[in-house]
């Protein structure tokens, strides 16, 4: 057991044998899977397969739902992340999320990447933190001169990377998208896409995609989640994002990337 | 610039060609050199050597097909990319025949028999001058250029009907070594296909860079004359 726990040390997150439910629904079964450290991972799938709900528990998202559970493990470091004494905002604070629309603070652009940081007990050089994180966040030289304004200013793109830009500020290991760019066109969702390769360099990232065009062209290794006959999401295939784009071992895999299925 | 990927992807794939391409172009001189001086080891080693020109194309054609299904690339970069297939081939067979002159080499042992080794190697000298013109085109997408070199064959041409002529002569002189004179017609044709394929590469160029197909052979001239 303890070699099992220091061989998944290298991974960014592990899974074992994870079971989410909703009440008595169980809406994922069985997933075993490593995600590799400072590499993009996508999820893929159709709808209802269980993709949001799995990238919500890896930062115990799904701790505000009433009735959601987990059996099996999700380790971080070698830790089980639910294990009673783990604190889930020290987890959130580690595995950081962007959501599927940009959500920014109703503040001004400095203010919303200083609030998380002061929320989470960090005081002095806020000027040079929030700077770091929007130059991170590829956002700075186009808000440098304005950082009063307020927020809700920005186009939809820069409304996310200043979102990227405030999970940034406090420092994460991991940061975890849902549908990062499903509110964005096409431009915007590039920059984006060029945004996540460029993190990947010192973050670890964990995409769900809708998008499939999206995971081949974004992410270095793809799970992907079907749904069994129960309804519960169940992973059917995980490898790096060529093979499973080019090769995928499995026939649902294949249908779905070409289209003939989901 | 956008799609910093996808930009790095496609230059890491037309660095590796440039490799074969100057893989190709060394064992291409290698070979007459080996044919001229008889040196059969060193024969052996190119015809050897052509298994990583071999190996370089499924690398190259493997990882554009990747960036094929992954990247969704459109216009240009589509363009780019069915081209560096087509030209991914085009530089296999060109090594082919370098590997082929290789094979006469090796098959003439140490049969006495006269060569036309000023016209094989000007050929290959000509030949892999346009190659390498051709690829320096490619990366540039500089079509005009593209355009030009395939008039350059005709020198290869005339280079190669002079040593067909001596070869024909000679066997028609000599019918004990008529058969092996016959092996230095393959290496003669080996090396006229080369610049043939260079005209191939032209036409890529121009794709890429326009997107319309021009078709920039000359006239069709081969041993048969037909």
């Amino acid at each position: 057991m303890v070699e099992n726990q220091e061989s998944t040390r290298d991974y960014a997150i592990s899974t074992h044998d994870l079971d989410i439910y909703y009440g008595n629904f169980r809406a994922v079964k069985g997933v075993s899977l490593n995600f590799e450290p400072r590499k993009i991972t996508a999820i893929i799938g159709p709808s209802g397969c269980g993709k949001s709900t799995v990238l919500r528990c890896f930062n115990r998202m799904n701790d505000f739902i009433p009735g959601a559970r987990i059996t099996g493990s999700v380790l971080f470091h070698g830790e089980n992340i639910y294990d009673p004494k783990v604190d889930p905002v020290r987890i959130r604070q580690q595995i950081g999320m962007v959501f599927q629309r940009p959500n920014p603070f109703p503040k001004s652009i400095y203010d919303n990447i200083a609030w998380g940081l002061k929320v989470n007990g960090i005081r002095g050089k806020l000027d040079s933190l929030v700077e770091e994180s929007l130059q991170q966040a590829a956002l700075w030289d186009e808000v440098k001169d304005s950082l009063g304004k307020s927020a809700l200013s920005l186009s939809g793109g820069q409304q996310q990377r200043l979102c990227i830009a405030r999970a940034l500020a406090v420092k994460p290991e991991i940061i975890l998208m849902d549908e990062p760019c499903s509110a964005l066109d096409p431009s915007a969702t590039l920059k984006i896409e060029d945004l996540m390769r460029t993190l990947s360099v010192n973050y670890t990232i964990i995409i769900v995609t809708h998008n499939m065009q999206q995971a081949g062209r974004a992410s270095d290794y793809t799970a992907f989640f079907s749904m069994a006959p129960d309804r519960a999401g169940v992973m059917v295939e995980y490898g790096e994002t060529s093979q499973i784009f080019t090769n995928p071992r499995n026939k649902t895999t294949e249908d779905y990337i070409s289209g003939r299925y989901g | 610039m956008a799609r910093e990927n996808l930009n790095l992807q496609i230059h890491l794939i037309q660095d590796e060609l440039l490799v074969m391409g100057s893989m190709v172009e060394q064992a291409t001189l290698q070979a007459v050199q080996a044919l001229k001086n008889r040196d059969i080891n060193a024969a052996r080693l190119i015809y050897n050597n052509d298994r990583q020109i071999n190996e370089k194309r499924y690398a190259v054609e493997s990882a554009v097909l990747i960036l094929i299904a992954t990247q969704q690339p459109l216009a240009h970069d589509l363009r780019l990319l069915a081209a560096m297939l087509e030209i991914s081939s085009e530089l296999e067979r060109m090594g082919d025949y370098a590997k082929g002159i290789c094979k006469v080499v090796i098959n003439l042992k140490d049969i006495e028999l006269p060569i036309p080794v000023k016209e094989f190697e000007l050929m290959a000298e000509k030949a892999v001058n346009m190659f390498h013109r051709a690829l320096a085109a490619f990366v540039s997408e500089d079509f005009q250029t593209a355009r030009a070199i395939p008039a350059d064959d005709d020198q290869v041409d005339q280079l190669f009907i002079q040593a067909q002529h001596f070869i024909v002569h000679t066997m028609l002189e000599k019918p004990a070594i008529l058969d092996h004179m016959n092996l230095l017609l393959w290496v003669a044709h080996n090396l006229e296909r080369m610049a043939d394929r260079v005209t191939n590469i032209c036409e890529r160029t121009y794709f890429i860079a326009t997107g319309e197909f021009l078709e920039l052979e000359t006239e069709p001239k081969d041993i048969q004359g037909d």
